[in-house]
Parts: structure tokens; C-alpha cells; sequence
């Protein structure tokens, strides 16, 4: 029997959500992708909340937060422990993506869901691989091998290939077949006959104009504006898509030689070209290729500046720029604050490159007319003044308070049976740990001089005998210079602090940017001030796709060449998913599923299967006839066992029963037409015939490229008088097929 | 009759593709270079047809012609893939003249960082070359097109080309040093190339390999020999360079230009940085292709170790502070202590031998040889400390200065060779990459290792083959409709055996098109001829000829039909035609030509219909018929074919005697070759002289 095979949605069917599924796999349950969404809601998240524990391995796709944004509130809330597998870009890039996010939405508001040290924990037990690289799962999933194949839609983005026994489970989605400036296109056509493609029906109505004429749209309209004195927004994603709108923009500045300035801000944007600097193993042949013969990076940038803060936006002078920002969404993050003050302006320009999210500002504005006002809520952080400063350091004193003088009694608790000799020493651990405590907040240090005074004193140490206030003794040692300084209290305050900036991952800490660092570092008591204002759209919209996805006909065609035996669709419109599952029912397989969230269907395929031995006999005697890549031939044989006890085939000892002829071969009518010409043959197209000599007609009926695929078995028809040529073009036909 | 000569064929070929089948399973590794010495790696590799190139290079010692592997001993346009390891030319430089020079059209792989270095190394090798050789393997226009030729691979990405399946490991080596593993049906060979196991400043340790391979072709490089440890190594050398600089001598580092150079610049932008007093000493390195590397060495961290790669996020540990770049002698202030490091490595040419030639004499410099050098070139002289040396012009000087061999070259030495064998566990080795002596002692040791193992361990010199035998067996899976149930011993399966690399697939004929890209066809041929006699005639002729002849009529026209042998249809288009229908196999096209046989002939003979009376055949008469044919068919196959008795037939083969039974089909023979061929013979003369059975 079939591997069996089932696939649950978690989020994102039916809709253009986050994406997240199920795929268990004989029982060893892979969750490919842990999307969320801008917003982050949480109630996305509740199908996966109920399954995250009996995950067995996490697979990412793609490094934005659609594919990969729940990852650490799932492995910090959800309780989701398993194995996580990406590609290298996935990972890196996906981290710098989730800091930007959490960076963006920290300085707008109470952010609780994660914080930084959970993204890095999330991300420190990646494992990482190459594409095209068989991974064999050990333990429970054995003998299951996953690869990671090129998808072309983001840098490192993924198609994962899960095997077992010889059958192909494919989860393939936002693929782009075209190759573009820094990817090459997927390889998703390569793989023929899977048992099972997951994909997604995300583009199935769309569709793309060439790629030229898109870019020259593209710089035209930046062109105008810029020519008009005014300002170019592109909001876009922290890693992905952006690497692309960077590249065209290099270029055509570098050929024009234009002094107009261009920004990338995010809060990560250095660390990211950086790191994508050292990832052109991932990227096209193309650039490779420059780079072994000219050593130029194509992530070089000569004319894209790059910034990590608004500020230094604003301290360039006025005048007409292109920037680049994130979030994609406008909901938050640079472009949103610029969105607010380039709105009203109607010489700006803000050019949408991919689709927002829905119920986003940036889907808002994409509709179509454009909103003429939008409501928007601007928020700052601003650090704590007067009263409200006053307020909140009695609330942090009153927290240290707790936190002391609950620390105190379990220390006193502890030290119950001890000698009362140990009491200082006792004292100094407790210090200690008030001092751990508090270096996570710069006033902290303050609450701790006040500890002792503010102790109230009603709580009887237990050990003492009869009640009393509590008294420490202040036992500091005093030498000729003073108190005994021991260096060593201060080495470990500075570690403290160290591990603090320093985020799991080692190499992060220097690669985060000063702002983020000022944000992470910057404990000065803060609150975030909402403003809610409308703001009038006057600059002009544009909506252009750059999504890097392959559109509505290519991925039909491509569909059929893979021709999977089942077919399951995910994420995409209801409409999408509708038109493009009536499609594929009709022209490429029909198993077709588009499930409903936490809908389990049951995808194993009905494929029979088992394995003999082929004798060193039989294949002594067997004929193979070279096809294209295969090589075929008839066998008739007889089962017998091996010693270990597998079937073996071995050759018939009566004569072979006579079978059906078959004719292999896939028969192209130009390519024969062809081959008669070259044997002087004279032959001509008539009427969707083809009329070889004078009275010879050769017919194709069903022909395969109609039906879509290789699904139907080719009809053809040889018709003519009785003369020698009839049997000369017969013989040419039978030429080109084998018979086994 | 056709049918026989068809047998006769297969027959044929059937000896040949067992002969072939045979040879398929020997599994030849043949070294063109890199056998019982260091330089050259070049090792050949073939199984099932299938054949693997494993490195180019070529041997520093020699030029010309003679520093090439021995490419005659292969036809190098049955190579598939050549695999590249590393980007050194006693491994890669003879790559431009394979692939332009040969008649080699496979397909050659390397890693990216491999190929971002190869060019700059070869064009640099190029340039170099042109002063010291005339008589230039390959010129910078080779080199540019074999960058077009050149594929990438990454760490463990697993590539497939005509059924040879290959990945690659982190060797440690160089950068972008791999070791390759190829799979050719289930049989694996691991070519280490150069590795080391250890890791240092800048690269990973090799890898160890999640399967253990079949045959594991590993270089002994160092043989026996035991390296210090790193930290002891890095002192010696600092130590020797900090007392010749502070006594006023100069430091000379002859090294190849890449690879090792990197990490002992490491190791020095560190010494330096910490001893201020050396600040004013510079140090030089004597190296523009470096230089030029420099971009490659930064873009490729992730090929790195993971301590490259966190100071690679603070700043660019390859941006050196005390290093500055040296681009010619003439360049050169030579005043005071300096240390230069100078390729090449061997003091065969180039900048580090005119600085040796400079500087040999006074004894207060130093040369300090990093790394391994190849017996015959002039640094191998100096290690041993002779009295004199010759100069490049011809002159013989004194050799005064200091020399100083402190090993950093990333080759495992014996703790890391015998640690790494022992946990791979291949039941094959074969030494190469290393000196005779070296290689001797290495085996020695190993087979006394392996003792209780009976693993082979082999050292073959250049152009001697090893050969072995794997019977693989051959595995094939049954699917689709014909596996609906697993048969039962002695049951028969027939079905299209559909092979594809080295993976077999038995299906139904339906079955084809959903488990491959292959489709099914079928021909429907009519034709039609003239004739304008009755119809009856010639239904009344088939019926004599045939068994099964059922007349109806057509539904459309109303025209009388005749389906003869149930499977071509002939029908009276017109008063002057009839047309014959059916699809197209070997039976029917038999059937529907003896009909327009018989159509043609009821047209001459239109005039005389006569019944006549049929000739009773007897079943008698029949068999004898078919005896003699078959004898006749025996005949014409083994020659000698006796009537024996018991109406056996007793065939003699080259002296072999098969007795065979007419009736049953059994054959009786000592030799069990023929007696399989006598009975294969028989059986298809006897389906060919039967008359075809109905249900076909």
C-alpha cells in the first residue's frame, strides 16, 4: 500500500491569510509554514494552538511573515517544540524580518506577544539546508527524506520535497516560474507525477504583463514623479521582494546616471544587504556569473542608501527622493509615518509592488477608486515627564518592593535552619538577585538603594526567637584604602549587561543596528501616545506586481506538466480556489481538494505498490529499448522467493503468453512530418491532417497537448489506397514507436 | 519465418548483454596522477557504464605535457562528470586543457567558491607560467571558456546526471573545498580530495559522512606522521619570525598564493596587534591574485566556520590593519626587517625565489615553509639545510639563512585519517595524493588497524587499475494496476519493466503514461483496394483461410462487413472498393496483408469461381510438416542437430551434448548454458510454427 498522507489546513484556505498546514506523513506530522499576519492576531492562531504539541517538524517556505511570522509565539506559547528546517536565506532573513516587525510594532505600541529574546530562540534551533539537499529524518519519521527545492519567489524560498518509499509529497507555494534579476525561477517543473502537490491558489486570476514592460511602467512612474519634484514611497517587505525593486532600481540608476537619492529604511536594513551580500549561492546564474568574472557584488549598492532611522530621512535635504520602507502594509513600521506625511502632498508618488494584506491601509488603498481620506492612527513613543514619571516609578518601586521582599522571605525561609551567623552571607545572595532583577531596568538600581528603608518591618524573621525588627548586619570590609573592593562583583555586572544586548545568537549583537539597539536598550520609562487622524489621499496611488509570483496561466500550465495524481489547493481567494480547482478537475488530474480549515482530508494515494527482485536471469535475457531518459521493455516472468524471503522475478520456463501490442512513443505530427521530409517523402498540413505523398493521410484524434498533459493515450489514424507508399509511410510510422 | 530470425537476433544479443552485464558489475578505479604521489590528481572511475572523473590537476614539479595526469590512458568522451574538489592547481589546472584540448563533453562541477577562485588562480598561473615554460598547456581564452563550462554545486546538494547521483561535504581544506560522494546503483565511492578534520581560524572541519561508502578514496598526504598541535605550530612560527625581526632579519614565507596564505595572514594580523612593539616591522604580502580573491573570500563566509562568520558581522576579518599589499620586487624598499609572503610556495619561480635569491646568504633572515611542498621543487631542497644552493642564475651561493618548516597545510594527518576511517567504516580504501614511502607506511599501519575487519586497503600506482565486483542487485517496484495484489510464488508477471537511471518500475501498458512521461499510442490504419468483384467471393475465400470470419453489416451505410480474425474489418466501400480496418499490431498487420493478398489475387482470377474440393489435410501430415521445420530451424541455429532416440533430438555444441523432447520441450544437457539455449531456442520455434492462437 501507499504511503498515507493527510493534509489539514491551519490557516489560510479560501482567503489570502497566513499560511500554515498540517501534512502528516504515515503519522509523522509536519507543519509547513507557521504564517501570521500584520496584525497579528492571535485568533489566526487557534487551529494551530490545538495541534502545536504533536508537531514533529516544522518546514518554512518563505522568510516573510506570512510564511514564518507565528514561529515564535508558537514555540513560546503554543507550546510547538519540534525541529525547524529552512534554507540558509530562510533563516537569516526571516530573522531580520521578525526583529523589523517586532522593532516597528515595539515603537507603536504595547507589544507583548513576543519579544526579541523569543524570536532568537525561536530561530537558534533552525536547521539549515541547501537546496537539493536530502535530509533523512531520524527517529519517528524514519525513512522520510525532505529536500528543499528552488521556489523563485523570495531569496532562499523553498519548495519541499518529502519523500517516503519512493512516493513525492510536494508543498509548493508563491513559486515563480520567471527568472528573474536575482532568482532563478523554480524548479517546480522538474518534478513529474508526484503523489501528492500542495499549492496554492493565490495568483490563479491574475495576470501579469511581460516582465519588460512592467519595469518600464514601473521606472516611468517613478521617473515622473521624481522629474516633478516629488517623492517616491514604496512600502515594502523587511528581506524579500525588496531585494529585486533594489536591483532594478541600481541598474537603471547606474545606466542613467541619476543623482536622485534613494533610501531602503528599515530598522534592519544594513544587517540585510549584508548578509545578502554573502547569499549569492541562492541567487541567479546570472549574477554568480558576474561575480566570478568581475568580483562586483550585485549587492554592492552605489546608488541606494541605506538607513536604519527615520531621522536621518528627515536630515537629508528637501527634494525629490525614492524610499523604500517597510512594512508592506502601511500598518505600521517607516512607511507608515511617511504614508502620513507624503499622503496629502498630490506631487508624491506611492507605488504599491505587491498586494496588501487584506484589511490592511495598504489593500484600503488599492481598491479601486482610491479612498479619498483614511483614517489613520499615528503613535509615538514618547518618554515618561512630570507626573506621570513620578507615577510610574512608584509603580517600579513598588514592583522592586514585592520582588524584595518576596526574594527576602525565601531567602529567610531558607535560611530557617541555618545558624544565624549566615545571615549576611545570606543577605549578599539576596542582593544578588535583586541586582539580576533589576539590570534589566536602568532604574532599578535606584529602588535598590531604598530596599532596606522601605522593608517594613512587621514580618518576624523566623528564626529568631522572639519578635523582632530585622537587622543586617553591614559587614563590608574596610582595608587602608577604604571598602574592599572586589573587581569581580563588577565583571559580572558587565556580563550581565552583555548577555542582556547580546541576543542568543552571538553574531546578532553587533549586526543589530544602533537604533535597534537604542530601541532594545533604550529602558527609559516610555508610553505610547495614539493620535487618531484622517488624512486626505491626494498623491497619486499605483498598484504594480512585483510579487514575484507566477501568474494565473502559467501556473495552470505548469499544473499540467507536473500532472500530480492528487492535487491539493491552499491559500487564495474563495473565488481563486474555486476557478482554478474547476480547472485542474477538468485538465490535470481528478483528485482535486481545496479543504476548509481544520478539515482533515485524506490524501494517500490509492496506488498499489511492492517490490520484487529482478533475477541476474531474467535481466540477462531482457531487451531494453532506449527512450529520451528511460530505456523499456517487455517482461514476462514468473514469481519465485529469495533466500531472504523477497519476490524475485524469474524467467518464464513455459512459452510467454501472448500480450496486447503496445506502441510507445509520443508521436509530435511536425517532428514526423520532418522526418518524412528527410526521407523524400513529400508531405503537407491539410485540414489538421497531415498528407504524406499523394494519397496517403496520417490523423491525430485526442491529441495530447489538448487534454492537458500526458492524460490521454494518443489516437492515430493511417489512412490510404492500396499502393507501396502506404506501406513505406507505415514502416516510417511504426519507426518511430517501440513495441515492446 | 520472421518470427525465427528474430530469435536468431536476440539470441545474438542475448550473449552480448550478458557479457555486458558482467562487465557491468566490475567497478574500475584507475589514478591518471596522484597515484604514489603528491601532485596531479587526476583519478578515473568507472561502474555500469557509467564514468566519473575526479579532479584535474596538475604537478607542480614539472611544465609542459609532462606535469598532466595520463589523460591517453581514457577516451575522455565517455567521461559523464568530472568533479572538481578544490580550487589548487595540483587539482584543478589542468582543467582548461581537458576541457578544450580533449575530446571530453561531460559535464564538470565545483563548488561557487571553488570556481570564483579557479579563474583567478589559472589566469594568474597563466601569467607566471609565460616567463618560466614555453611550451603553455592552455591560454587565458581556454580558461574564459571553460568558465562556461563550469557548474556549481552546493554542500550538500544532491545532483543527478545519467543516473550517477552525487553530493558533496566541507572538506576544510581551502575554501570551498569539498569532498564528493557519488552513488552509481546504490554503490558509493567518497573521494576525499585534500581534507583536514580540523578546524582553524577561518574553515570548518571536514565532515563526516552520514553513510558509509563502499569505497573511500582518501589522500595520504602525511602519511604516518602525527602534526603538533595548532597552537603549538602557530608559536613556533611566530616565535621564529619575532626573533629574526627583532635580531634585524628578514622573514621570508614562501606560500601558495591562496588557501593556507589566508590563515597564516590571520594568524599574524593577530600576533601583530598584540605586540606593539612589532608595529614598525611591516609586513608584506607579495600577493595582487590575493588580493583579487579577497571579494571572493568575503562573499563566501558561508562556507566558513561559524568564528569567521561572527567577526564577519562586526567588521571584515580579511581587511587586514598590518598587512599592506606588495605588488613587485621593483616595488620593494628592502630596507630593515620586513616579513614577505610570497608565492609560489615551491620556490620554483616568481617573486619568493627572487627574494630567496636575495636573500640566502645573509644568516640573519629566515624562510619559514608553511606547508607542504612537492618533492622535486627547490623549497623541498632547502628543508634539508644543504651547504650551497643554485641560484636561478646559475650561480651557486651559500645558504645561510635560517629555515624554519613549520606545517600549517590543512592535510589530515595519521589521528585524523585513521579517526575518520574508523567511524566511516568502508569496507574499501584506496590511498592516493601521497608520496610512495609515505603511502607505504600509511597502509602498514592501517591494515594492522583494520586487521579484524578484512577491509582492502589499496595503493595503486598512476595508471594501474583496481578492479571490483559489486553485484548490485537490482531492485524493481511494481506499480499501478498490476500491483493490485502481490502474486503468489509461481505466478506470472507481465508488464513493461521501464528503467530510468538505475530505478525499475514494472507497470501495465495503461499504466505508462500516469507513472512516466512516456505515452501509449495507437494506429488505426485503413486502406482501401480495388476490387469489383462479389463480396461473397472473397468472404467464401477468407472463411477457408480463417478460423473465425463473422459477417454483419454497417451501421451507417448498410454496407456488408466482415470481421475476420476478430480484429480486421473489411468492408465493400463501393461497387469498385473495399477497404480493410484495424489497429495496428504485428497480428493483425499479418492478417490484413494476407487479406489484400487474397483480395488481389480474387481480382485476376475474377473469372473462375470454382469450389473446389478441399484437399483433407491430415493432422498427420501436419506434424511431420512442422517437425521438419523445426528440425530445419535447429539446424540452421547449433549446426549439428541428430535425430536421437525416443524422437529426442541430440544437438552437439563444441562438443556439449543437449538431448531435447520434442513433444515436452525439455531439454537434457550437462552444460547448463546450452541446455538454457536449446530450451529458449525450441520454445520460440515452436510459438513461431504453431498456428496464432485466437485470443491474442
Amino acid at each position: 500500500m501507499g504511503t498515507s498522507v493527510q493534509v489539514k489546513p491551519l490557516c489560510g484556505v479560501y482567503n489570502e491569510n497566513p499560511l500554515a498546514y498540517l501534512v502528516s506523513v504515515d503519522g509523522f506530522n509536519f507543519l509547513v509554514d507557521c504564517g501570521w499576519n500584520d496584525h497579528f492576531d492571535t485568533s489566526l492562531l487557534e487551529p494551530l494552538s490545538r495541534v502545536a504539541p504533536t508537531v514533529d517538524a516544522v518546514l518554512l517556505s518563505h522568510s516573510d511573515t506570512l510564511h514564518l511570522g507565528a514561529l515564535p509565539y508558537a514555540m513560546k506559547k503554543l507550546g510547538l517544540s519540534a525541529p525547524v528546517f529552512a534554507t540558509e536565506p530562510v533563516y537569516r532573513l526571516g530573522l531580520l524580518t521578525m526583529y523589523d516587525q517586532y522593532l516597528s510594532r515595539k515603537q507603536v505600541s504595547e507589544f507583548d506577544l513576543f519579544t526579541l529574546d523569543d524570536i532568537d530562540s525561536a530561530f537558534q534551533n533552525i536547521t539549515r539546508l541547501t537546496y537539493s539537499q536530502n535530509y533523512h529524518i531520524s527517529g519517528k519519521g524514519e525513512g522520510i527524506v525532505i529536500a528543499p527545492h528552488v521556489a523563485g519567489h523570495l531569496l532562499g524560498g523553498t519548495v519541499w520535497k518529502i519523500t517516503k518509499d519512493g512516493e513525492d509529497v510536494i508543498y509548493a507555494v508563491d513559486f515563480n516560474h520567471r527568472k528573474e534579476r536575482h532568482l532563478n525561477g523554480t524548479v517546480l517543473e522538474s518534478f513529474v507525477r508526484p503523489a501528492v502537490l500542495i499549492t496554492d491558489a493565490y495568483n490563479a486570476l491574475n495576470n501579469q504583463p511581460s516582465r519588460r514592460q512592467r519595469d518600464q511602467e514601473f521606472l516611468d512612474a517613478i521617473m515622473k514623479t521624481l522629474r516633478a519634484d516629488g517623492n517616491v514611497l514604496l512600502p515594502v517587505d523587511t528581506a524579500g521582494r525588496v531585494l529585486e525593486l533594489i536591483l532594478i532600481l541600481e541598474q537603471f540608476w547606474e545606466q542613467h546616471k541619476l543623482a536622485y537619492p534613494i533610501f531602503f529604511l528599515t530598522y534592519v536594513s544594513s544587517s540585510t544587504i549584508d548578509y545578502v551580500k554573502s547569499f549569492l549561492e541562492w541567487m541567479s546564474d546570472s549574477i554568480a556569473k558576474s561575480f566570478e568574472h568581475t568580483r562586483d557584488n550585485a549587492f554592492l549598492l552605489r546608488h541606494v542608501k541605506l538607513l536604519i532611522n527615520k531621522s536621518d530621512l528627515e536630515s537629508v535635504p528637501d527634494g525629490p527622493k525614492v524610499v523604500l520602507a517597510s512594512m508592506g502594509s502601511l500598518e505600521a513600521g517607516f512607511s507608515h509615518d511617511i504614508f502620513v506625511e507624503w499622503v496629502s502632498d498630490t506631487k508624491n508618488l506611492i507605488l504599491f509592488s505587491e498586494r496588501g494584506q487584506f484589511g490592511t491601509l495598504a489593500r484600503m488603498l488599492q481598491a479601486d477608486p482610491p479612498p479619498k481620506a483614511v483614517k489613520v492612527t499615528m503613535s509615538k513613543r514618547v518618554p515618561l515627564v512630570g507626573e506621570e514619571l513620578a507615577a510610574y516609578e512608584e509603580e517600579q518601586n513598588r514592583i522592586k518592593k514585592e520582588e524584595a521582599l518576596k526574594a527576602s522571605l525565601i531567602k529567610e525561609e531558607e535560611s530557617k535552619a541555618s545558624l544565624r551567623t549566615e545571615l549576611p552571607v545570606n543577605d549578599q545572595m539576596v542582593l544578588d538577585a535583586n541586582n539580576t532583577h533589576s539590570s534589566s531596568n536602568a532604574i532599578g538600581q535606584r529602588s535598590e538603594a531604598f530596599r532596606d528603608v522601605l522593608i517594613d518591618g512587621f514580618l518576624p524573621p523566623s528564626t529568631s526567637v522572639a519578635p523582632m525588627f530585622p537587622f543586617y548586619d553591614c559587614s563590608s570590609e574596610w582595608d587602608d584604602f577604604g571598602e574592599v573592593i572586589n573587581p569581580d562583583d563588577y565583571v559580572t555586572k558587565d556580563v550581565n549587561m552583555d548577555q542582556m544586548l547580546m541576543p542568543v545568537d552571538g553574531d546578532l549583537a553587533g549586526k543589530l543596528d544602533e537604533g535597534s539597539v537604542s530601541l532594545i536598550l533604550d529602558t527609559t520609562p516610555s508610553k505610547v501616545v495614539s493620535t487618531e487622524l484622517t488624512v486626505q489621499v491626494k498623491c497619486s496611488l499605483i498598484y504594480m506586481d512585483f510579487e514575484g509570483r507566477s501568474d494565473g496561466r502559467s501556473i495552470k500550465s505548469i499544473l499540467a506538466h507536473v500532472a500530480p495524481l492528487k492535487l491539493v489547493l491552499v491559500h487564495g481567494s474563495a473565488e481563486a480556489t474555486e476557478h482554478l480547482k474547476q480547472h485542474c478537475l477538468q485538465h490535470v488530474c481528478p483528485h482535486v481538494y481545496a479543504p476548509q480549515i481544520e478539515e482533515t482530508i485524506d490524501v494517500t494515494s490509492d496506488l498499489c505498490a511492492y517490490k520484487v527482485q529482478l533475477s541476474e536471469k531474467l535481466m540477462s535475457n531482457v531487451l531494453f529499448k532506449k527512450l529520451g531518459e528511460y530505456e523499456i521493455a517487455w517482461i514476462d516472468a514468473e514469481v519465485g522467493k529469495t533466500e531472504n524471503g523477497m519476490l524475485s522475478l524469474l524467467p518464464l520456463s513455459s512459452p510467454a503468453p501472448p500480450h496486447k501490442t503496445v506502441l510507445v512513443g509520443d508521436i509530435k505530427m511536425a517532428d514526423f512530418k520532418q522526418f518524412l521530409a528527410s526521407k523524400g517523402v513529400q508531405v503537407e498540413f491539410a485540414g489538421g491532417a497531415l498528407r504524406c505523398g499523394e494519397y496517403v493521410t496520417l490523423r491525430k484524434v485526442g491529441d495530447a497537448s489538448q487534454k492537458g498533459g500526458s492524460a490521454a493515450i494518443q489516437q492515430i489514424i493511417l489512412e490510404g489506397p492500396l499502393t507501396e507508399e502506404y506501406y513505406k509511410i507505415r514502416e516510417y510510422l511504426y519507426s518511430q514507436f517501440y513495441a515492446p | 519465418m520472421a518470427s525465427t530470425g528474430q530469435s536468431l537476433t536476440s539470441l545474438k544479443k542475448r550473449e552480448a548483454t550478458t557479457a555486458n552485464n558482467r562487465d557491468g558489475d566490475q567497478l574500475i578505479i584507475t589514478p591518471l596522477g596522484a597515484g604514489n604521489e603528491v601532485g596531479r590528481s587526476c583519478v578515473y572511475m568507472s561502474y555500469k557504464g557509467k564514468t566519473v572523473l575526479f579532479d584535474c590537476g596538475i604537478h607542480p614539479a614539472y611544465s609542459g605535457m609532462a606535469a598532466l595526469p595520463y589523460f591517453d590512458e581514457i577516451d575522455p568522451s565517455t567521461i559523464d562528470v568530472l568533479l572538481i574538489t578544490h580550487f589548487h592547481l595540483d587539482h584543478a589546472a589542468s582543467l582548461p586543457y581537458f576541457l578544450e584540448k580533449t575530446t571530453f563533453k561531460g559535464r564538470v562541477f565545483m563548488t561557487h567558491a571553488t570556481k570564483a577562485i579557479y579563474k583567478l588562480l589559472l589566469s594568474d598561473y597563466v601569467k607566471v607560467s609565460k616567463v618560466s615554460v614555453e611550451d603553455m598547456l592552455f591560454t587565458e581564452q581556454d580558461i574564459n571558456n571553460s568558465m562556461e563550462r563550469i557548474e556549481v554545486i552546493d554542500f550538500h546538494q544532491t545532483l543527478e546526471v545519467n543516473g550517477i547521483r552525487f553530493w558533496c561535504y566541507t572538506a576544510g581544506h581551502v575554501l570551498g573545498a569539498a569532498m564528493f560522494m557519488v552513488d552509481i546503483a546504490g554503490v558509493r565511492v567518497l573521494y576525499t580530495g585534500d581534507y583536514s578534520r580540523e578546524e582553524d581560524r577561518h574553515l570548518r572541519a571536514a565532515e563526516l559522512p552520514q553513510f558509509s561508502p563502499d569505497i573511500c578514496i582518501i589522500e595520504s598526504t602525511y602519511g604516518v606522521q602525527l602534526h603538533q598541535p595548532r597552537h603549538i605550530r602557530e608559536k613556533r612560527f611566530t616565535d621564529a619570525i619575532h626573533s629574526t625581526v627583532s635580531q634585524g632579519g628578514r622573514v621570508l614565507i614562501p606560500a601558495f598564493a591562496l588557501g593556507r596564505a589566508q590563515e597564516l595572514l590571520l594568524i599574524l594580523e593577530e600576533y601583530w596587534s598584540n605586540h606593539r612593539e612589532l608595529e614598525n616591522v611591516p609586513i608584506y604580502y607579495a600577493s595582487p591574485l590575493a588580493k583579487r580573491c579577497m571579494a571572493v573570500y568575503q562573499t563566501y563566509i558561508n562556507s566558513m566556520n561559524e568564528r569567521i562568520r561572527s567577526q564577519y558581522a562586526n567588521s571584515n576579518p580579511f581587511e587586514f590593519k598590518h598587512i599592506s599589499p606588495l605588488k613587485s620586487i621593483e616595488n620593494f624598499n628592502d630596507v630593515g626587517p620586513s616579513v614577505v609572503m610570497a608565492s609560489p610556495g615551491g620556490l620554483q619561480s616568481g617573486l619568493s625565489r627572487q627574494l630567496f635569491d636575495r636573500w640566502c646568504s645573509d644568516k640573519r633572515n629566515a624562510c619559514v615553509i608553511p606547508g607542504y611542498v612537492v618533492e622535486g621543487t627547490p623549497a623541498k631542497t632547502i628543508i634539508n639545510e644543504p651547504k650551497e644552493v643554485t641560484l636561478t642564475n646559475g650561480l651557486t651561493a651559500p645558504l645561510n639563512m635560517q629555515v624554519h618548516y613549520i606545517s600549517f597545510s590543512a592535510h589530515a594527518d595519521y589521528a585524523q585519517t585513521s579517526t575518520f576511517l574508523k567511524e566511516l567504516m568502508p569496507p574499501n580504501i584506496i590511498l592516493v595524493h601521497g608520496e610512495a614511502n609515505e603511502m607505504g607506511r600509511l597502509k602498514q599501519k592501517l591494515v594492522s588497524l583494520f586487521a579484524d575487519r578484512n577491509t582492502k586497503i589499496i595503493t595503486p600506482k598512476n595508471c594501474q587499475s583496481v578492479e571490483m565486483y559489486f553485484t548490485s542487485e537490482k531492485m524493481a517496484k511494481t506499480i499501478g494496476k498490476l500491483a493490485e495484489k502481490v502474486p503468489e510464488v509461481g505466478e506470472t508477471v507481465s508488464g513493461l519493466l521501464v528503467k530510468k537511471g538505475f530505478t525499475y518500475q514494472i507497470m501495465a501498458p495503461d499504466d505508462l503514461r500516469v507513472f512516466s512521461q512516456l505515452s501509449t499510442a495507437n494506429v488505426t490504419q485503413r486502406i482501401t483496394i480495388p476490387y469489383s468483384g462479389a463480396f461473397a467471393v472473397i468472404k467464401h475465400r477468407l472463411k477457408q483461410i480463417y478460423e473465425s470470419v463473422e459477417s454483419s453489416t454497417d451501421e451507417e451505410s448498410g454496407v456488408p462487413t466482415l470481421r475476420v480474425h476478430g480484429q480486421v474489418t473489411v468492408k465493400q466501400e463501393s461497387e469498385n472498393h473495399i477497404s480493410l480496418h484495424w489497429t495496428a499490431d504485428p497480428i493483425s498487420d499479418m492478417v490484413s496483408d494476407s487479406i489484400v493478398a487474397l483480395v488481389l489475387n480474387a481480382n485476376r482470377e475474377m473469372s473462375k469461381v470454382v469450389v473446389e474440393s478441399e484437399p483433407v489435410v491430415s493432422e498427420e501430415e501436419d506434424a511431420r510438416k512442422a517437425e521438419k521445420i523445426v528440425h530445419a530451424l535447429l539446424v540452421s541455429l547449433f549446426g549439428d542437430v541428430k535425430f536421437g532416440e525416443n524422437g529426442k533430438l541430440v544437438i552437439s555444441v563444441d562438443g556439449n551434448i543437449a538431448h531435447l523432447d520434442k513433444q515436452s520441450g525439455d531439454v537434457e544437457s550437462e552444460n547448463e548454458g546450452l541446455k538454457e539455449r536449446v530450451r529458449m531456442a525450441f520454445q520460440r520455434i515452436r510459438s513461431a510454427v504453431r498456428p496464432i492462437p485466437l485470443s491474442a
